[in-house]
């Protein structure tokens, strides 16, 4: 009876329990509820000075602490920093980084620097090897999986090593010069651990023995690189077909095969806290001006980053004026150009990892030429320039034209064709200005998306795209054929203009054009026109006003829009200030002056 | 002092010939027509003599002082309380001259090219293209109308050649026009249409040097009294004296006279390009010399904050007539016939006071 009585009791609490459940789900949905996420991950405040680790510990435990104490800790870490900002003098700065940064004479201590250094043993990327050679006398090469040969690094450094040290040993004399025993083509003795370090990150290997007060490093660079390939940007039908690449190296060798010169001084800068990059400055010894090289020394040493992966970013941080959009320095991807400036007097600019040199100082018409200009016959190369300043005005200016011609001056359109345009707007329901501001985005779109998409495909797609977006926006009559044309013939001439750079800020300046000329018809274009011009008469590279040879005026030069006869071009360009103006003699071509029976 | 750089030859050369030669865009040849009638191509030419013979003056006055520039030497010749006021004068009639000829410009657009347009709306982005010309400093301006010089000239050029169809020389006669008398009267009177040329005293410690000073001088005001003088021609053989009188701008009205085959007419348009940019570089610099006179008289060293109460100032001087009557009649004549009292009658008198007073300037070389 009990445990009947029992099991109904049980019964009736599970169905006053389900009753309840019931009704607290019931009333569960009307009602807020503090729901339990799961901590979520968020990001600590950056430690910038050392032994604010366990501070930020406790800022991650912090969240049970009261407002007030956290208050008291932020303003804590905000009085830390405002010391820590303090600058140090330069000679305690010096003396601090000295004392660490010496080899010591011991070999436990360097390996252990080294370890320290790269993070060793999370790190996987460093390779220290340990031996012993002669009387067990430890020692140990360091170097950086990948980035370095390992065929050098067995024949040319350890087995020389071992070989030497164990005749050594039987002849019972002492070690010579470790450099006398290495094969590799060049070693270095470094007694700092900084310049070692820096040295094993480019591919070097570094060697140690024990007793040294250097390390000794020994060149065994040997990652993949691609190799020499035509350039991507620069095309062209007459002339070299080389391009830079992605190594520093290969790219000074490049332009050393064209400028055969002694006088060819190349310097070397490290750029980048974290990535170390390699820039490398060129210039002709006694035809650049002096001043353009220590303008160039100076910027780059004062280029206080923590990362350089291209010479499109160095571009930004040593230009003249970062505001401008018409760009001041000349990016090229070919030694064959490179050389050609340097030999004019300019200085370049290298970027390890970029297969673009930087040439500085230049003038707008510098960034009109092409490559292709120094290997056609004059008239040729002549006639193509104008093509390209007449597509520099119709890619900036055309779309512009077009609105205030047929806005604000229609008188100027011939009767017929007035009326064809009208004929064709008719049945277009939007201002001729929402017209050319869809077909241009449309036409960014397809330009943009083709150069994402893989391959023969992107081109096709650029092609194919245009056509079938200009003929369905036709037919859709969203926008009047004629339209079409304009913003094809604007396409095709910014495509025409030889420098990337240029090109991308003509495109900009499109549509402060379209904005000017949609306000205030051809006045307002000239507004706009003046003011865009007094921005390039302001503007400067490297000292040199941007549009100089025009504006401030300079000794002409026989290679500005008309390309003379290249015996004609005796000098170089004026602007440029070079110790050597004259590049070639009054007369150039001399055996037209010598009898041929005489010779 | 405000530092306003150093610029070549040309430049300067070009600033100077594009503010005398502006004026020819609007009113200017309505107004000598009406005068002179057919004399009016020889009448300027008068009036150019006049403005060579008052260079001269201003030359032998720099060449005086040859280390200051004009407002250094009216300080120096007639003291620096006197001398502040008529930099203050100079400053002063700038500003208003910068207005007048933007209303000018103004009327002669919002008539030919823009009849609905506000005249404000025509005004007021003018004034900030002015603005900022005037912010980035002299050097800019003088570069701006150097790249611009040729377009300037060549489509002056251009509309003479495309217009030549139009031409009868036999309008040109009467060639005495009303009387030998009035046109030499007018054309002394006018004199002052060539009175910018002043500006360039103003400058010249940009310049190379007081030879480069009197090369320039000459030269701009040649090159001015001859472009008048064949415009004049080209307006009267194309329309002849009794409606060129009438046209509010003669060449504007030469250029709406080109025709070639139906699909080459009406292109009048394209020349706006011309009329802005020549009328931008003229206000502007004579904005930008008001500026520096102000700012010499007040010992201020940077210019750039009386950029907006200026521009301000130059918005309203352009609001001071009425109506295009009233800036013909009143506004244009004070400007063209009447100026000369300030910026020809003052250097000159100052020129006399350091003659009778024997003041000189400090010699550097035996150059100039």
């Amino acid at each position: 009876m009990k445990q009947t009585q029992n099991q109904n009791q049980d019964q009736d609490k599970k169905q006053e329990k389900k009753k309840i459940s019931l009704l607290q789900k019931a009333i569960g949905f009307i009602t807020y509820k503090k729901t339990k996420n799961p901590p979520s991950f968020t990001l600590p405040e950056s430690n910038e000075e050392s032994g604010q680790g366990q501070d930020n510990a406790e800022q991650q435990d912090g969240s049970a602490k009261s407002d007030k104490e956290t208050d008291k800790q932020s303003s804590d870490s905000k009085s830390r920093r405002k010391a820590t900002k303090k600058p140090l003098s330069p000679s305690a700065l010096k003396s601090s980084k000295s004392e660490s940064d010496e080899v010591k004479q011991d070999f436990d201590s360097n390996k252990k620097i080294l370890e320290q250094q790269f993070h060793l043993p999370v790190n996987k990327d460093l390779i220290i090897r340990d031996f012993s050679i002669g009387n067990k006398q430890p020692g140990f090469i360091a170097y950086l999986d990948g980035m370095a040969d390992k065929v050098i690094i067995n024949d040319y450094i350890l087995r020389p090593l071992f070989n030497e040290t164990n005749n050594e040993m039987s002849k019972n004399q002492r070690l010579g010069p470790l450099e006398d025993i290495i094969l590799t083509n060049d070693t270095k003795s470094l007694k700092k651990v900084s310049t070692t370090v820096t040295e094993i990150l480019k591919g070097n290997t570094a060697l140690y023995i024990d007793g040294l007060d250097h390390f000794i490093t020994c060149e065994s660079i040997g990652y993949d690189k691609r190799g020499i390939e035509p350039p991507k940007t620069e095309g062209i039908v007459k002339g070299p077909q080389e391009g830079f690449s992605e190594n520093l190296r290969t790219n000074i060798s490049l332009i050393r095969r064209i400028v055969r010169n002694k006088d060819l001084i190349t310097e070397f800068h490290e750029i980048g806290e974290k990535s170390n990059t390699t820039c490398a400055i060129v210039y002709l010894d006694g035809v650049v001006n002096p001043a353009v090289v220590k303008e160039v020394q100076r910027r780059l040493k004062n280029v206080k980053t923590d990362f350089l992966v291209s010479s499109g970013m160095l571009e930004q941080l040593i230009e003249d004026n970062p505001y401008s959009i018409v760009p001041t320095i000349l990016s090229t991807e070919r030694p064959d150009r490179t050389a050609s400036h340097l030999i004019e007097g300019r200085a370049v600019i290298i970027v390890d990892g970029s297969p673009f040199s930087m040439i500085v100082p230049v003038s707008m018409h510098a960034l009109m030429h092409s490559p292709e200009d120094a290997a056609l016959k004059w008239q040729y190369a002549t006639s193509l320039r104008f093509i390209r300043f007449v597509a520099v005005l119709a890619a900036a200016m055309l779309p512009a034209l077009y609105i205030a011609l047929t806005t604000f001056h229609r008188e100027m359109i011939p009767t017929d064709l007035l009326i064809a345009i009208a004929k064709a707007k008719e049945n277009v329901p939007f201002p001729t200005l929402v017209e050319i501001l869809l077909m241009e985005l449309g036409f960014e779109l397809i330009r943009e998306a083709g150069l994402r998409v893989p391959g023969i495909i992107g081109n096709t797609l650029g092609i194919i795209g245009a056509l079938i977006l200009g003929e369905a926006a036709v037919s859709a009559n969203i926008v009047s054929p004629i339209l079409i044309i304009i913003v094809a013939v604007t396409g095709l001439s910014s495509f025409a203009i030889p420098n990337y750079n240029l090109a991308f800020g003509v495109r900009i300046t499109r549509f402060y054009f379209i904005g000017a000329g949609t306000l205030l018809g051809f006045y307002g274009i000239s507004l706009a026109l003046v003011a865009y011009v007094l921005m390039l008469v302001n503007l400067k590279s490297f000292g040199v006003p941007f549009i100089s040879i025009i504006s401030p005026r300079t000794k002409g030069s026989k290679d500005i829009i008309i390309k003379w006869p290249i015996w004609m071009q005796e000098s170089r360009p004026d602007y440029l200030n070079s110790p050597d103006r004259r590049r070639q003699p009054k007369i150039t071509r001399q055996w037209a002056e010598q009898d041929p029976n005489d010779a | 002092m405000i530092k306003e750089g150093h610029f070549g030859f040309m430049e300067a050369f070009s600033v100077m010939a594009i503010v005398l030669v502006t004026k020819i865009f609007y009113g200017s040849p309505m107004a000598l027509i009406k005068y002179l009638g057919t004399a009016a191509w020889y009448g300027t030419l008068i009036s150019l003599v006049g403005a060579l013979v008052f260079f001269t003056l201003l030359y032998l006055l720099m060449k005086r002082f040859p280390q200051e520039d004009l407002f250094q030497i009216f300080e120096t010749v007639t003291g620096k309380i006197i001398g502040k006021a008529l930099i203050l004068t100079f400053g002063v009639f700038l500003i208003y001259k910068a207005g007048i000829n933007l209303r000018e410009f103004t009327a002669v657009l919002k008539v030919y090219s823009m009849p609905f347009t506000p005249p404000s709306m025509i005004m007021l982005p003018f004034l900030i293209v002015v603005a900022v010309m005037a912010y980035v400093g002299l050097e800019g301006i003088v570069r701006v109308a150097h790249i611009f010089f040729y377009l300037v000239f060549g489509a002056l050029v251009l509309i003479i050649l495309l217009a030549i169809p139009s031409y009868d020389f036999n309008y040109l006669q009467p060639i005495l026009g009303y009387g030998l008398g009035k046109t030499v009267q007018t054309g002394l009177i006018r004199v002052a249409a060539y009175d910018e040329i002043v500006l360039l005293a103003i400058i010249i410690r940009s310049l190379q040097g007081l030879q480069v000073f009197k090369k320039i001088g000459y030269l701009t005001l040649i090159l001015g009294g001859l472009t008048f003088s064949v415009c004049l021609i080209c307006i009267l053989a194309a329309f002849q004296y009794t409606v060129g009188g009438e046209h509010l701008s003669g060449m504007y009205q030469l250029s709406r006279a080109i025709y070639f085959t139906r699909f080459f007419q009406r292109i009048e348009s394209i020349f706006l390009f011309v009329w802005v940019i020549s009328s931008v570089i003229t206000v502007s610099f004579i904005f930008y010399i008001s500026l520096n006179a102000y700012s010499r008289v007040f010992n201020i060293s940077n210019h750039r904050p009386l950029i907006l109460p200026f521009i301000f100032l130059t918005f309203m001087a352009a609001f001071i007539p009425n109506n295009f009557a009233e800036i013909m009649e009143i506004h244009l004549r004070v400007l063209r016939e009447f100026s000369s009292v300030i910026f020809i009658f003052i250097p000159v008198m100052v020129l006399g006071l350091a003659l009778l007073r024997g003041k000189k300037g400090v010699e550097t070389s035996g150059k100039a």
